[in-house]
């Protein structure tokens, strides 16, 4: 079973300054999930609308295929360290 | 002794074949048990699944004290480029075609329609044995694996 990543560190650092992020997806993603829950009779009613047309079948893969690929990104890691620049990209 | 062996070295005896024969027989047989005893060994030394994609360019260590210098690594999971690849099954139609063709003006004669997923993971895997080892002019050590 694919499982989504739990913790993303973002650090970028330049010239003109940086920004660091921790993100604990561990916490975000249930506040997502119930989002989603919330939203989810909107959906089913946009998905239903759109299915003769084909767009409905279409978005359901949209879906599925964004969180297939959320859950691809763990083990992701970019650490470049240039000049000027720093990016630091760990996907845990 | 396997039983082959066991057979010609009793046919030998019973002079149904003569030494040159039994020499040929064995030599055959020897040959044939030796393939079937590398091939399980074969299949053992099959690497593993790749994992990930890494890319790394390390500078020269004398250079790297000026600290003028670029250093990468990257770690790209597999199951990232599979799902990257799948991805293309929801391009729309017209934009493929548009796609395919202007590949085709580029005389690539592929059609995205074509992918499946046998052939992602035949390409995933056959990346297992992909080995990029460049050092350039400046002493970088550039290196793509896969692990």
């Amino acid at each position: 079973m694919n499982r989504p990543p739990v913790w993303i560190e973002v650090k970028i650092q330049g010239e003109r300054g940086g920004c660091r992020l921790w993100l604990p997806l561990f916490l975000l993603l249930p506040l997502a999930l119930v989002v989603f829950i919330i939203l989810s009779p909107l959906i089913l009613i946009a998905v239903i609308i759109l299915w003769p047309s084909g767009w409905g079948r279409w978005a359901l893969s949209v879906l599925r295929a964004a969180y297939n690929i959320l859950c691809a990104l763990r083990g992701l890691k970019v650490d470049i360290q240039g000049r000027r620049e720093t990016v630091y990209i760990n996907i845990l | 002794m396997s039983e082959n062996r066991k057979k010609i070295l009793e046919m030998l005896a019973e002079n149904k074949i003569s030494v040159d024969d039994a020499y040929r027989l064995l030599n055959t047989i020897e040959s044939a048990e030796g393939g079937r005893e590398s091939a399980p060994k074969k299949a053992t030394t099959v690497k593993d699944k790749p994992k990930y994609l890494r890319v790394t360019i390390f500078p020269d260590p004398e250079h790297e004290k000026n600290q003028d210098v670029d250093r990468v690594n990257v770690r790209v999971p597999m199951s990232l480029l599979r799902a990257g690849i799948k991805l293309s099954s929801l391009i729309p139609t017209d934009a493929r075609d548009k796609v395919n063709g202007a590949l085709k003006e580029k005389g690539i004669d592929f059609n995205t329609r074509n992918m499946k997923p046998e052939d992602i993971e035949e390409l995933i895997e056959s990346l297992s044995e992909l080995e990029v080892d460049i050092v350039s002019a400046k002493g970088e050590k550039v290196k793509v694996f896969v692990e």
